[in-house]
């Protein structure tokens, strides 16, 4: 490559580690998600979710919806989205998500916004260079009304991992 | 329109019961067409999910697909048969992401029915479902609970 721009390129990097994680603090999530239409009815086709709340307008209408009803896992797939970078995007795999509850039908044209309170850091007990955090998700319509919580945990690398023991002969 | 036409006749609130074990009819590969285009519809940064150069040297030779994918099309699986008279999915608990699952895996889908309980409305009941997901290889890839607000034929199987 004949330019020198990437011999004077410095890394802008994304997510956090362990170590940035402090138990009670609570961070609101980037860019916030307007979920169209397309979005939901693509998304309940392409996961075969075939419950006509989610595909017919005139059928949710008639169960006392004002449109068709945004797939609740959609909406939970659009939060913890938002939450990656902050939470998870470089510090290992997904462990579980628990206590989930969908407060609020969502709708088209509705905007969602995302935040996270970190409720546990602990070091794994089998692998000492990794931890696992546990936070408290929130998923927010534009009026600010909850529609969505969970909790998930998941395997964060340390970002200074102890020093590995030598094995003795 | 008559509502009740649209959706099945056997999976009304009435047809489940504690110990009920199904296998649900159709599977679904994974591909870059649910892994990749869910994974930044719904802006999911990590790019183990959409950088095929980033992951082809990692343990799993290529992207993984993403666990909300997985779970969401093994719970997608399922719905006709469990989900296509509800009313409302009123949460989700103990979910778990058992096996990873890269483009060209198969995922089938099986359910068990954990709970019955009335609700608070005289035209539905809540079950709870414990939803599985196993690969093409019998592995388990994801199990997770869900209950679901579904309508008792009683009231709505002929409207």
């Amino acid at each position: 490559m004949a330019e020198d721009f990437r011999a004077r390129a410095r890394l802008w990097p994304k997510g956090r580690l362990f170590e940035d994680f402090e138990v009670g603090e609570v961070r609101q999530h980037h860019w916030g998600r307007t979920i169209a239409l397309s979005d939901t009815l693509l998304f309940t086709t392409l996961t075969l979710s075939f419950n006509p709340l989610y595909s017919n307008r005139a059928f949710a209408e008639a169960h006392g919806h004002r449109d068709i009803v945004v797939n609740p896992l959609l909406v939970f797939n659009v939060v913890l989205g938002m939450s990656v970078e902050d939470n998870s995007e470089i510090g290992g795999p997904f462990v579980g998500v628990g206590a989930l509850t969908h407060h609020l039908p969502v709708y088209p044209g509705d905007t969602l916004t995302a935040r996270s309170t970190t409720r546990a850091a602990r070091l794994s007990a089998s692998n000492p260079a990794n931890g696992i955090v546990t936070w408290l998700t929130e998923g927010f319509n534009q009026r600010d009304e909850l529609v969505i919580d969970f909790e998930r945990s998941n395997i964060v690398r340390l970002r200074h991992p102890p020093a590995r023991k030598e094995a003795t002969a | 329109m008559k509502i009740s036409a649209l959706t099945g006749k056997h999976n009304y609130f009435e047809d489940f019961e504690v110990g009920l074990v199904i296998r649900h009819a159709r599977g679904k590969t994974i591909e870059g067409l649910e892994n990749v285009l869910i994974t930044n519809l719904v802006m999911n940064t990590a790019q183990s999910h959409f950088n095929e150069h980033a992951m082809r040297n990692s343990p799993y030779g290529g992207r993984l697909s993403y666990g909300g994918v997985n779970f969401s099309v093994a719970m997608g699986l399922t719905m006709q048969d469990c989900g296509e008279n509800a009313l409302a999915e009123l949460g989700m608990d103990n979910i778990r992401l058992t096996h990873p699952v890269v483009h060209g895996d198969t995922i089938y889908a099986y359910s068990e029915v954990l709970r019955i309980e009335d609700a608070d409305r005289e035209d539905a009941g809540i079950v709870t479902f414990r939803h599985y997901g196993v690969n093409q290889d019998d592995k388990l890839v994801f199990q997770g609970d869900r209950r679901m607000l579904i309508k008792r034929r009683s009231y709505w199987g002929e409207r």
